[in-house]
């Protein structure tokens, strides 16, 4: 890492970040991405920390404007949010910040950039000065039937500060037993706990030829519970990507019919992943550290 | 044909376990031997690959073939079984990518792995080519593909002396263990599912068994006095494997791959307890052969033709998967999607050997 721990940095830190997300809330802009803010060279406070900032929170009911238009979603359908830890003291300490994503790379069809690729963009913009490297494994199998053990070895081989995980899709498409993946996936989420690594999961995406299918819901409903049980931040892409679809739908003036409008959506879903998962991170780096967890919305139905 | 007889029984038994535990989820998988233990089918499949280099090596008098022809012959069933590897792979990815039209659903076509090859086609067509982009539960194959291509150097090497063979072969075991070689895959970032550096030792266990077994009564008589182990073993991978004990991989010491139990650089458990498996029943086809002719001729008759049925079975797996999540799973589809499959792959192997009766027409375009 090129720059060395001081105080007057961790200041400036921890100013980038304040400065950073009020700015992403409060501009009205159409800004493309996650703000950019520079640290102002501002007089560093005694006990630098990474701010609880509440006053900055982003209002959960109106769609959060800080993402690119495409992508806007409000905050209550696209996250639940825990803390972060590991990388909360990563960032104190001003060190890099390793993280792993597990599951599908795509950025979206044609796009000059993978997820991690633009994960790793998004992430080193919301958090200047602040070195991110992400890398990433697919899995392969079921989290019911040994992939979760895979995933243990593949967290072990990188021993990253944060694992982002999409979660569910093997299972779900094999209609595994849904208190088996469950209990599985609490399992590792708590085990990688346990080894002091951040966890941030990712549900499956929502599509509308799964939108009455019963047990899809209830997978999805299943990593919801997981998440709160846990207490780990949650990227509730089913609900995202619902929204997107109701609001396309709107756009369209009610031409649903239109061939194709799955595909589209789950490019879109893709397209949008990397910057929905930093935001779902950064808002959850500004959890305090004694108020309690919020509590996770009921998935709308 | 030859007739019934343990290797071809076994593969047969492998090939079957293999095609219903690549039907994630369904009911029959609960009866599979790999669900007690903590090695699988595929340790089975590649020992018993390495046993039969042993057979196809010798003439029918037992005298080695000359060197050329042997590299020849493994040489071409590398190719063999790349070209299966394309087929079923490309089949695969039709089958995805036909479902998720008809069903109307994106998703499918991100199912095991296949995502990079409609987002990102230019790198995922050269990458699933040269084998470095394997799609889920189609990466047995690709193994196999590099063990045949490693296959004669072995051959070769145990014909000047079989323990420099397998000297050779503990030594690229141990230095990819103790310093996490692996083929990486591409264009995803990552590495093999089965990392043949690893998985080669049992190839050449499997070729030494046959040769021990022609030559050494020692062999044979340590093998009856260890069976006893074997069964110990068995018992504690069962014990393991049901209370889903196993180590921490972030709690064990460095090098970390020699305690944990990992499939892809086929850990050291997982080997121990494969050849414990083999020790311990060592002795059941002889049980079974004259008590149930028809079940071990029929699965003698997968194991005889294993690469065609082992092909149809990943294709008639990935079938079922669909049907699966089409109808939504359940006993009842369970039964048939499964008693489908047990039938294409008997089918297949009757196939195979009645094509190879009957005379072809050459010119018949």
């Amino acid at each position: 890492m090129a720059l060395s721990l001081s105080p007057s940095l961790l200041g400036g830190v921890s100013l980038a970040l304040v400065s950073c997300l009020a700015f992403a809330v409060q501009a009205q802009s159409t800004t493309p991405q996650p703000a950019q803010v520079q640290p102002a060279p501002a007089p560093a406070p005694a006990h630098a920390e990474i701010p609880a900032l509440q006053a900055t929170a982003p209002s959960p009911d109106a769609p959060d404007p800080s993402l690119s238009p495409e992508c806007r979603v409000p905050g209550s359908k696209l996250y639940t949010l825990a803390k972060l830890k590991a990388v909360k003291k990563a960032l104190v300490e001003h060190r890099a910040v390793q993280v792993l994503t597990i599951g599908s790379n795509s950025g979206g069809l044609g796009t000059a950039a993978t997820y991690p690729v633009r994960l790793e963009d998004a992430l080193t913009r919301s958090l200047p000065d602040i070195e991110v490297t992400v890398e990433s494994r697919g899995v392969s199998g079921e989290i019911a039937f040994g992939a979760a053990e895979r995933l243990r070895n593949q967290v072990a081989e990188i021993e990253p500060d944060l694992v982002v995980w999409q979660v569910g899709g093997n299972d779900a498409l094999a209609r595994v037993d849904i208190e088996d993946f469950a209990q599985s996936l609490a399992e590792t989420v708590a085990w990688i706990k346990s080894h002091g690594i951040d966890v941030v999961l990712v549900d499956p995406q929502y599509t509308a030829s799964l939108a009455k299918d019963d047990y899809y819901r209830q997978f999805v409903q299943a990593i919801q519970k997981v998440a709160e049980r846990e207490q780990v931040p949650l990227v509730q892409r089913y609900e995202a990507m619902r929204y997107l679809a109701g609001r396309a739908i709107s756009a369209l003036k009610g031409d649903t019919a239109q061939s194709g409008a799955g595909f589209r959506l789950a490019d879109l879903g893709y397209r949008c992943m990397a910057e929905h998962v930093t935001r779902a991170i950064t808002v959850s780096l500004l959890q305090p550290d004694v108020a309690p967890v919020p509590a996770t919305p009921v998935p709308a139905n | 044909m030859r007739e019934p007889n343990a290797v071809d029984f076994w593969r047969g038994i492998a090939l079957i376990t293999i095609f219903i535990n690549h039907i994630p989820g369904n009911v029959f998988q609960n009866y599979t031997y790999s669900q007690y233990g903590i090695s699988d089918a595929a340790e089975l499949f590649v020992f018993l690959a390495g046993w039969s280099i042993g057979i196809a090596t010798r003439g029918r008098d037992g005298v080695p073939e000359p060197a050329g022809r042997t590299v020849l012959r493994l040489l071409s069933r590398m190719v063999e079984v790349y070209r299966a590897q394309l087929v079923i792979t490309a089949m695969a990815l039709a089958m995805l990518a036909g479902a998720a039209l008809y069903l109307d659903n994106p998703l499918l076509v991100e199912w095991h792995n296949a995502g990079p090859i409609f987002s990102d086609p230019i790198q995922a067509t050269v990458g699933w080519v040269t084998l470095l982009h394997q799609l889920g539960f189609f990466n047995i194959l690709p193994l196999y593909v590099v063990l045949l291509g490693l296959a004669p150097a072995f051959v070769l090497l145990s014909r000047v002396h079989l323990g420099l063979a397998i000297g050779i072969s503990v030594l690229l075991y141990a230095v990819s263990l103790v310093f996490e070689i692996n083929i990486p895959s591409w264009p995803v970032e990552g590495h093999w599912f089965f990392n043949p550096l690893c998985w080669q030792l049992l190839l050449v266990l499997g070729f030494a068994a046959h040769e021990w077994r022609r030559s050494s009564e020692r062999f044979l008589a340590w093998r009856r006095r260890l069976m006893p182990l074997g069964i110990v073993i068995v018992l504690i991978g069962a014990v393991l494997s049901w209370f889903n004990l196993r180590p921490d991989p972030l709690a064990v010491p460095e090098p970390r791959l020699l305690f944990i139990f990992d499939k892809s650089y086929l850990s050291p458990a997982r080997l121990v307890h494969f050849l414990g498996v083999m020790l311990a029943f060592q002795a059941v086809f002889g049980l079974i052969q004259p008590r149930a002719r028809w079940l071990t001729r029929q699965l003698a008759g997968l194991g005889r033709n294993s690469l065609a049925v082992f092909s149809v079975g990943s294709v008639a797996s990935l079938g079922a998967q669909l049907i699966r999540f089409w109808t939504g799973g359940g006993i009842a589809t369970d039964v048939f999607v499964v008693g489908c499959g047990l039938a294409s792959l008997s089918f297949t192997a009757w196939f195979v050997e009645w094509r190879s009766r009957s005379p072809r027409p050459s010119s018949a375009a």
